[in-house]
């Protein structure tokens, strides 16, 4: 009886274990790529603020440079 | 339901059936998992690729977009530093001078459009099944348009807002036009309202001849005189008939100056006719019946109160108003049976006065058929036959000339006295020689080739004018029961009058051409710009009429 359930067990013992080293890289994928969603999403919302940023002082820009400099006429 | 935007590739490690013949099963999916799990990575470093890929590109515009900045801050702080407030501006002139200050909005536009779409997306899309492969039926369309489209056609909303965006602004364009005309010229007469059977009247008119007609215009006038002091007779007119026009079409194709030129012109002419041979009294009846040339004008009135027209039985051919009716010979030919047949003082056939033969393509319906049913409804009564084509801009002048061309027409009805309920000899297109002299059903049938004929050759001038050419093949026709043709007595004179009138049609119709490629070209070059189009829209409805054209002009010239 012992000798049969030790190949048996241990083939148990080593599906067991492969399973845990599998169970583990799978769930690293499932860090890694949940870190770049994240990581997606933040950069994209600072570069968005960015964005708005860049965009209120082109705007404030132009309309220095129009303060500044000597008008075109219109004819 | 959201899209996943990146999916890894083997979802599930171990989902798989088992070869065959295998000992140790257990080894077996462990093996199997770990190749998957491998697989997944490589998936997964492929989405990083992509995403790292997106946000580099993004920061990289901006990094465009902050180096021009501060270049320009660096200028600004030069030409700051460099400001002298003891330079004074010249004060009233600068101000007004000035270009007022506009800062540039960039709105966003076509977000989610085809192009815009992320690469994984495209690719899990391009995983799809395909639609059926249409386009292969394309090149054997008549219509030129894609087979595909008809199944699917991911831009067909857009286009349908375009379409009506720019339909917006046109509309409102006209009607600042025309306000802008009723406020130019407050001195005008005022218009009678128009009445439902004006077209009636001026059928009736052109039918008894122009000794009558000027009894008419008589009192036409007294209306007008009664509704607003004195006015002009000349004035009247064009503006009566300018009016009918602007609902439809634009006129802008003629300065409106040339236009009330030409009908003062023409109105010159329909009084000088009194010395022509009285029309026999019959006509009196028939006069109803005659579209005549005038029915330019009321085939304009008639397409607006009836643009969607064409009952079958309708014309959809009688399309510009221009060409007086020409193919009266078809409907001729029916009316003269119909009148024959009813030879009574009554002209109830309608006879809807055969729409000139479309002069250009755009008016495709075939001449023939609709002269014939307009005729034989009777309850039409209604001279101008439903014209559906869009009118073609054809300026009141050549309406205005063939008014009293065609008038001269009635003025020699047929001599046996027969009902003229046919369209006024609305000539037939000029292709007739001048010398024809058929009988009245070969007239007709002669008349009926020409106008179909003439859509082959859409060029807009030769077939619908033709009604106003008219005056010297009519002249010599001397139909039995035909649409009255001119005596022979007016050849000289309508042969010079025609050919300052062809002169006239051809610069009229280039014109019209000229505007036409105009607008195309202004849609071609309107493309898929929103923000434009929703701007000129804005600008047309909001903007007080003087903004309105000077904004226009600075936007189509762009």
């Amino acid at each position: 009886m012992a000798g049969q359930e030790d190949p048996v067990q241990r083939e148990i013992r080593q599906d067991w274990a492969n399973r845990e080293y599998i169970e583990i890289i799978t769930s690293s994928i499932k860090k890694i790529s949940d870190f770049l969603n994240s990581f997606d999403m933040s950069c994209r919302s600072r570069l968005a603020t960015l964005n708005e940023k860049l965009t209120a002082l082109e705007r404030r820009i132009e309309y220095i440079e129009a303060r500044v400099t000597k008008g075109e006429t219109l004819t | 339901m959201p899209l996943v935007k990146r999916n890894i590739d083997p979802r599930h490690l171990c989902h798989t059936a088992l070869p065959r013949g295998i000992k140790n099963e257990l080894e077996c999916v462990t093996n199997i998992s770990l190749a998957n799990i491998i697989r997944q990575l490589s998936s997964l470093s492929k989405y990083a690729e992509d995403i790292f890929g997106e946000l580099f590109n993004e920061a990289h515009s901006f990094s465009f977009r902050v180096n021009s900045l501060q270049e320009r801050v660096d200028r600004l702080s030069v030409s700051v530093t460099q400001l002298d407030p003891k330079e004074e501006e010249l004060s009233l002139q600068d101000i007004t001078m000035r270009k007022a200050f506009r800062s540039s909005t960039i709105q966003d536009q076509q977000l989610f459009d085809r192009r815009t779409l992320p690469i994984p997306l495209q690719e899990t899309y391009d995983v799809c099944e395909q639609p059926p492969p249409l386009n292969i039926l394309t090149p054997y369309r008549d219509d030129g348009k894609e087979g595909l489209k008809f199944y699917t056609n991911p831009s067909y909303f857009f286009d349908l807002w375009k379409e009506k965006m720019l339909q917006d602004t046109e509309d409102k364009r006209k009607e600042k036009r025309k306000q802008k005309k009723n406020l130019d010229r407050p001195h005008e007469p005022e218009k009678v309202p128009r009445a439902p059977h004006d077209r009636r009247r001026e059928w009736q008119k052109l039918a008894q001849g122009p000794e009558l007609a000027e009894d008419d215009a008589n009192l036409l006038h007294k209306h007008i005189e009664v509704a607003n002091g004195p006015a002009s007779h000349f004035e009247t007119r064009p503006q009566t008939y300018v009016d009918h026009m602007d609902g439809s079409y634009s006129l802008s194709a003629l300065p409106f100056s040339q236009m009330s030129e030409l009908l003062t012109r023409a109105e010159e002419r329909v009084l000088v006719r009194p010395h022509e041979p009285p029309p026999p009294p019959p006509m009196h009846g028939a006069g109803e019946a005659k579209p005549i040339p005038t029915c330019i004008s009321s085939a304009t009135g008639l397409i607006e109160n009836r643009p969607q027209s064409p009952a079958a039985g309708r014309t959809p051919v009688f399309v510009s108003p221009t060409p007086p009716p020409p193919p009266p010979p078809l409907p001729s030919a029916l009316s003269t049976s119909s009148l024959r047949a009813s030879m009574t003082s009554t002209p109830p056939p309608p006879v809807p006065p055969p729409p000139p033969p479309p002069a250009t393509a755009l008016q495709a319906p075939a001449v023939p058929p609709p002269p014939a049913p307009l005729q034989i409804a009777p309850g039409v009564l209604h001279p101008a036959p439903p014209p559906i084509a869009p009118p073609l801009v054809q300026p009141s002048p050549p309406v205005a000339r063939a008014a009293p061309v065609c008038e001269t027409v009635p003025v020699h009805p047929l001599p046996q006295g027969e009902v003229q309920g046919l369209p006024p000899p609305p000539p037939p297109p000029p292709l007739p020689p001048p010398g024809i002299r058929p009988s009245s059903p070969v007239t007709v049938a002669a008349l009926a080739h020409p106008p179909s004929g003439l859509h082959p050759t859409p060029s807009t001038a030769p077939g619908p004018h033709a009604p106003l050419m008219p005056p010297s093949p009519p002249s010599q026709v001397l139909p039995a029961s035909e649409p009255k043709r001119h005596p022979s007595t007016l050849p000289v004179i309508s042969d010079a009058r025609s050919v300052l009138l062809e002169a006239i049609r051809k610069g009229i119709q280039l014109r019209k051409v000229e505007e036409q490629r105009e607008q195309e070209a202004k849609h071609e070059r309107i493309e898929n710009d929103v923000a434009t189009i929703l701007s000129r829209r804005i600008a047309v409805e909001y903007s007080d009429s003087e903004d309105d054209s000077e904004f226009d002009e600075v936007d189509w010239l762009e």
